[in-house]
């Protein structure tokens, strides 16, 4: 092996940090730690003439490896490796210390012990330096096609995104026509317009670009490398990111799309008819069937459930094109596809678990997509709300807000387009039948959205009755056929009993059915409320955990259509940008496993939050792990796991940790005890950075291992820690549901438990040992943590080690 | 046979033995071995709930505990009974905590909650332990299609999270038992609604005010007389109508009979070995309905 | 308004046994509409008692006679989507009222019946010689002793039987 040749350059910050740190003396020690061949002094190191000196080192050969003191490493790191890998050394062999954050500032007030601290900062970074190896990269291959599951509005939103980027897209939808939950609504806020209209795609040349059409006049379909394939429902997925292999089945629909030419003389013919779900069951509908006006494909369809086939066959013997073919069997076909996007949407929830309001008892109890069926002047009541007892027209209504929402009971969440919703049909009945008695109970009306409160303005104007109260039922007169709604009217402080004809419920909207089967298919997670789970919400949203698959719309949670559509818009670059290059590369910062250690314990696998790693047979009967190289995120929560130390992360070895420990430990310069702290290089680490930016002073003594994650620190790291003279040991990580490998803080917070139980054992105060978890703003807590340590072991005593 | 040790608790034995009677009779009948049991005390129900609810949890542990060394079940008559014993029991054996700070009470009497037994309404009995086919066999003289408004009393279903005896929106249990003996269970309005008896001597006034909605309800829906399970219910539901006679100057004379005397009745015991003259609203019609 | 910091108040309810779910109230008005007595009495609005408590405002509260007008029937704590548990609350509030001195006369007869018998109706004689005539066992008596020892034990005697407003 080529022997190891360290270069330190210390910048002292444009002198700001000279005046405290004396770098003389720290030239002086590093000059004779072993390895070391070059130091430098400079005031910055990560641009300019500074790089140049560093890459001018490298590139003479004169070192191979590269310790820079400079202040905010996460910045200047990246500056760095890229220059030296420019230069011709492996990026992963360099190591950056920040003497200015860390040391400089907190401890302003001791420069003495500063300048101590420093050195010992500088041995730690030039000891791991030594130990450390090239890290190469590795490819993946990325097919540049996409799966987009669920044909609705977000749906056809992403699957057009996509292919005019010029990405293959398969667009699956369950049903047998594109369209969704969002082609029931009639009407959209807070546009007005018909719920099915979309953006014309700009690929086609026959279509205007800039006009909106209907989804069955967009040619959506029409689009280059856009394949639209209904009635068909996910198997199987198998495969990894960039490389799924997709199983489809598609059902049959009887009917052959290319053939049928829509001339309904097979409806005329058909002899079954069953209630017709489009509409809400208002009306009915042939075995064989469209979606009046609204479809695509524009092909009828026969319904399986309800069709008598071969004993009857009339659509066959009168269809004019012989598109029947009612001997078709369900096809499974396999996609190969880089990327998978889940767009599901949601569906209203069934409220009559809510037996005091009674719906599908009382028939007059309805609920919204029942009624923006009969608002549809192309829907089985031609526009008319109705009385489903007895057909006749309904002239007072009420709308119930919050079913099924918002209560514990059953949902606790707010579906957040409800109350927009009641507002949009209370409006659309007060103009078409300005004497309609229309009242609506809520708790609170929620128009959050651009141009929302108008409607609710609107609503007030036209003469809608806002009542502020929950009902508690809904009763049913018989003598009269009249509903009776019981409610207080909270601002008058009145009960009231609404007699209504109708009474719509604004009814929870909640995860699609199939939502369980399909997360464990594509093996990504739900939330607590049954929706698809987004990795964060706020910096990866629409991203799972399981990378190249995405999720968007209704799925992930209830939206109106303008919000399903920049959620597609989102997931849609989200895949672009995943398999654009038609490669993946990748850094091989990830764990290895040892083969010789590993123990088929089961522990690590289950526990790495990417599932990155699989037990493989080894013959004997016994399994060893393997680790993904391209799933691993190299977080270490499956180091810290593994009971016998068998696997460690190729960029932080369990010998660079101890050389640290070591390091930091070694040089002490104040009166007082070491005290040694774990962070994690995400919010730990930004939260002690701040406080040094802050100039929140703690003591020197307080001495900082970063680690990726606290996930990775094992028992054994806490117990070497105090070993190598800690009289104090803390472990700083992100908040438990912050940590940016989800679980590695929480498993951390288990570790230090753990260990705090040994040290009692060993006659050794648990107290010296504390676990914080601080976000980036909390470097106040950091420091004042760090004082309370320092004080409470100083108050301790020398730590007794049987 | 079927052992319960019988809690019999405050009101019944002292002011409503035609329902003890009754019960006792039907039960027997129906082969339900009834245990009396010693010492047992005031289940502790909403007045002294209101007191203190941890005296009220102590209480009912207590009486619970009993049962528990007996290696008995607990029946109990009075839906009021029903509510405290079986919330105490349930929350008891729910919760860690709370149960080890009762025991610390009880153990000054030399008692520990094991939370080993249960609670049942008669009503349970007999539609678990004897069966609505096995009661209907065992019914000699069907009521004649009696028109009953059936009151099950708000104890007997809520709160449902703890009691789930049943539906509590949609009470089934009480009807099915009505129908069982012969007579009609029929709709009326408000029927779950409760009748304000535990009003009664703090707000009488309101109470009465209930009580005479929920009477006029059954009234007005035709029926022959209103079924309770509830003394208390009884009670406010009979008596009160003496009451509102007074007070709101309206004579409804609805009887209010007691499921456990119906169902005797069915069984073929005959009214005379009943105590029906405790009740203020006389049941003749009823009587002379069914023959 | 408010005479202590609202959630002071709130705090020491939620602490108590049957007041745990009150700050969960948002005040939606199902407990009112399903309520048999605000049916009947303007005395009395299940949802306005809990928003005085969350406001702080415990005279009007406890020294007040709305609480004393819930007739425990459970409807609202059905119904009530935030599951508040309405009715136990409405205990809670009570038991902190009867230690605040607020005790309703009917109450002190419960309770003294409660000390004296171990039951709340306690036997007559007539009662005794009807039970006799119909063939019903005699009343096994309630064991008092054990009862005693309880109420002593949970403080039940004190919280009754002392001076008026002492707390
Ligand atoms: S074969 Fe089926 S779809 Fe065709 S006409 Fe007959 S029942 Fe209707
Ligand atoms: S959007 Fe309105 S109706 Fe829907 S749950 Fe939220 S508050 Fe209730
Ligand atoms: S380092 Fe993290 S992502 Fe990689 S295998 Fe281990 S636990 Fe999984
Ligand atoms: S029903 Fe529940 S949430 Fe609504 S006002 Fe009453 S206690 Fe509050
Ligand atoms: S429990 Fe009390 S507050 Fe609730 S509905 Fe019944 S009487 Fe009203």
């Amino acid at each position: 092996m080529e022997e190891v040749k360290v270069g330190v350059f210390l910048s002292d910050c444009g002198g700001q940090i000279a005046k405290i740190l004396d770098f003389e003396a720290l030239t002086k020690f590093v000059k004779d730690v072993s390895g070391v061949v070059l130091v430098a002094r400079g005031s910055e190191f990560w641009r300019g003439q500074g790089l140049q000196a560093i890459v001018d080192a490298v590139k003479s050969k004169k070192i191979n490896r590269v310790v820079v003191a400079e202040t905010i490493p996460k910045i200047s790191e990246v500056a760095i490796a890229k220059a030296v890998e420019e230069a011709g050394l492996n990026p992963h062999l360099m190591e950056v210390v920040d003497l200015k954050n860390h040391c400089a500032w907190p401890h302003i007030d001791t420069p003495e012990e500063a300048t101590e601290k420093a050195k010992a900062m500088l041995l730690a970074a030039i000891e791991k330096a030594k130990l450390l190896e090239p890290i190469g990269k590795a490819e993946f291959p990325a097919v540049k096609a996409v799966l987009v599951i669920g044909g609705g509005a977000a749906g056809m939103q992403a699957a057009e995104d996509l292919a005019e980027m010029g990405f293959k897209v398969y667009l699956v939808e369950k049903e047998p026509f594109l369209g969704g939950l969002a082609a029931k609504a009639v009407r959209f806020f807070p546009t007005d317009d018909c719920a099915i209209c979309i953006q014309s795609p700009a690929s086609l040349t026959t279509v205007t670009q800039t006009s909106r059409k209907c989804v069955y006049r967009s040619g959506l379909s029409e689009i280059p490398n856009l394949n639209v394939l209904t009635n068909t429902k996910i198997v199987k997925v198998e495969g990894s990111p960039g490389n799924f292999k997709v199983t489809v089945e598609r059902k049959p629909r009887y009917v052959d799309e290319k053939k049928c030419v829509a001339c309904d003389l097979c409806t005329s013919v058909c002899p079954v008819e069953v209630p017709d779900e489009y509409n809400a069951k208002l009306s009915k509908r042939k075995a064989i069937y469209v979606n009046k006006l609204l479809v695509y494909p524009p092909a009828y369809v026969i319904d399986a459930k309800a069709c008598k086939f071969h004993e009857c066959a009339k659509c066959f013997q009168v269809c004019p094109t012989k598109a029947v073919n009612l001997d078709q069997k369900p096809e499974h076909v396999t996609l190969n596809v880089g990327g998978i996007i889940v767009a599901t949407g949601f569906r209203e929830y069934d409220p009559s678990v809510i037996k005091e309001y009674h719906y599908g008892e009382y028939p007059d109890v309805i609920t919204h997509l029942e009624l923006a069926r009969m608002l549809d002047a192309f829907g089985p009541t031609s526009g008319v709300p109705v009385k489903p007892s007895d057909g006749k027209p309904a002239k007072r209504i009420v709308f119930v807000q919050c079913v099924g929402s918002r209560d514990r009971r059953w949902n606790p969440y707010c579906s957040s387009i409800c109350c927009m919703i009641s507002l949009k049909h209370a409006t659309m009945i007060k103009e078409a039948f300005p004497d309609a008695d229309v009242t609506i109970c809520y708790i609170d009306i929620r128009t959050t959205g651009r141009e929302h409160e108008y409607y609710y303005e609107r609503a007030r104007e036209m003469g809608v009755k806002f009542v502020k109260g929950r009902p508690s039922e809904i009763i049913h007169d018989p003598a009269t056929n009249t509903l009776v709604v019981e409610v207080e009217d909270e601002l008058l402080r009145r009960l009231l009993e609404l007699e209504a004809d109708l009474v719509v419920l604004a009814t929870a909207m909640v995860p699609s059915e199939d939502a369980k089967e399909l997360a464990q298919i594509l093996d990504i997670e739900l939330d607590q409320d049954g929706f698809f789970k987004e990795y964060n919400a706020k910096l990866r949203p629409t991203e799972t955990k399981r990378r190249g698959i995405f999720i968007c719309g209704g799925a992930v949670f209830p939206k109106d259509v303008p919000t399903a559509s920049l959620h597609a818009h989102s997931a849609a670059v989200k895949a672009a940008k995943f398999l654009m290059n038609g490669k993946i590369v990748k850094d091989l910062k990830v764990a290895v496993v040892n083969q010789d250690y590993c123990g088929n314990c089961q522990f690590c696998p289950v526990t790495c939050p990417y599932g990155a790693i699989i037990l493989e047979p080894k013959g004997d009967g016994h399994f060893t792990a393997k680790v993904s190289e391209l799933l691993c995120e190299g977080c270490g929560v499956c180091v810290g796991t593994c009971p016998v130390g068998a696997i460690e992360l190729s960029h932080l070895k369990s010998s660079q940790i101890s050389a640290q420990i070591k390091a930091l430990l070694s040089v002490n310069g104040t009166s007082k005890p070491l005290v040694l702290v774990f962070s994690c290089s995400e919010c730990g680490h930004a939260a002690v950075d701040s406080s040094g930016m802050a100039m929140m002073s703690y003591p020197a003594n307080v001495r900082v291992l970063r680690v990726p994650c606290t996930g990775v620190i094992q028992v054994q790291h806490i117990l070497e820690a105090f070993k190598a003279g800690a009289q104090g040991v803390m472990v700083v990580g992100c908040k438990p549901d912050g940590c940016h490998y989800e679980v590695g803080s929480q498993k951390a917070k288990q570790r230090v438990e753990m260990a705090k139980m040994l040290l009692q054992a060993y006659g050794i105060e648990p107290e010296r040992l504390e676990m914080l978890n601080l976000v980036f703003i909390e470097g106040d807590k950091f420091a004042e943590a760090a004082k309370t340590m320092s004080e409470k072991v100083e108050k301790l005593g020398p730590l007794q080690l049987s | 046979m079927t052992g319960y040790a019988l809690f019999l608790g405050c009101t019944i034995p002292a002011r409503q033995p035609h329902y003890e009677l009754a019960a006792r009779k039907a039960l027997t009948k129906l082969g339900i071995e009834l245990v009396d049991m010693e010492g047992a005390t005031c289940c502790a129900p909403p007045p002294i709930q209101s007191i203190d609810l941890e005296t009220s949890l102590a209480l009912a542990a207590y009486n619970i505990c009993l049962a528990e060394e007996a290696d008995l079940n607990i029946l109990t008559l009075c839906t009021g009974c029903f509510e405290s014993l079986t919330i105490a029991n349930r929350i008891l054996k729910g919760k860690r905590e709370l149960r080890e700070k009762i025991n610390k009470i009880l153990s000054n009497v030399g008692k520990e909650f094991k939370g080993t037994k249960e609670v049942r309404h008669y009503l349970q009995v007999l539609m678990d332990d004897v069966g609505v086919n096995r009661l209907k066999q065992n019914v000699v003289k069907p009521l004649n299609g009696l028109k009953v408004a059936a009151f099950p009393g708000c104890h007997l279903l809520r709160p449902s999270e703890l009691l789930r005896l049943d539906d509590p929106e949609r009470p089934r249990i009480f009807d099915m038992l009505i129908e069982t003996v012969g007579a009609k269970s029929i709709p009326y309005k408000n029927k779950l609604r409760c009748c304000g008896g535990l009003l009664r001597g703090y707000a009488d006034d309101v109470a009465l005010a209930i009580a005479r909605d929920k009477i006029a309800n059954a009234y007005n829906a035709g029926a022959d007389c209103i079924s309770t399970l509830c003394p208390f219910c009884f009670l406010t539901l009979d008596l009160g109508q003496m009451l509102i006679k007074t007070a709101y100057k309206e004579e409804y004379n609805m009887p209010i009979i007691h499921y456990a005397e119906l169902l005797s009745l069915s069984l073929g015991v005959a009214p005379k070995e009943l105590a029906l003259d405790f009740h203020k609203m006389k049941v003749d019609k009823v009587l002379e309905k069914i023959g | 308004m408010t005479e202590e910091k609202p959630l002071d108040f709130a705090r020491e309810i939620t602490g108590r046994l049957g007041g745990e779910t009150i700050t969960r109230c948002y005040q939606c008005g199902t407990c009112a509409s399903a309520c048999p007595v605000t049916k009947t009495t303007e005395r009395y609005n299940p949802r306005q008692v809990i928003r005085l408590a969350l406001l702080g405002q415990r005279n009007d509260v406890l020294k007040g006679d709305a609480i004393w007008l819930c007739a425990s029937c459970y409807n609202c704590q059905e119904r009530c989507p935030q599951k508040v548990e309405v009715a136990d609350v409405i205990y809670a509030l009570r038991n902190m009222a009867i230690r605040g001195g607020n005790i309703p006369a009917i109450y002190t007869e419960f309770a003294a019946a409660l000390m004296n018998e171990g039951r709340l109706a306690p036997m007559s004689k007539f009662l005794e010689k009807k039970r006799a005539e119909y063939g019903l066992p005699p009343l096994k008596p309630a064991n008092t002793e054990a009862l005693k020892k309880i109420l002593a034990a949970t403080g039940f005697d004190k919280i009754m039987f002392r001076k008026e407003g002492a707390t």
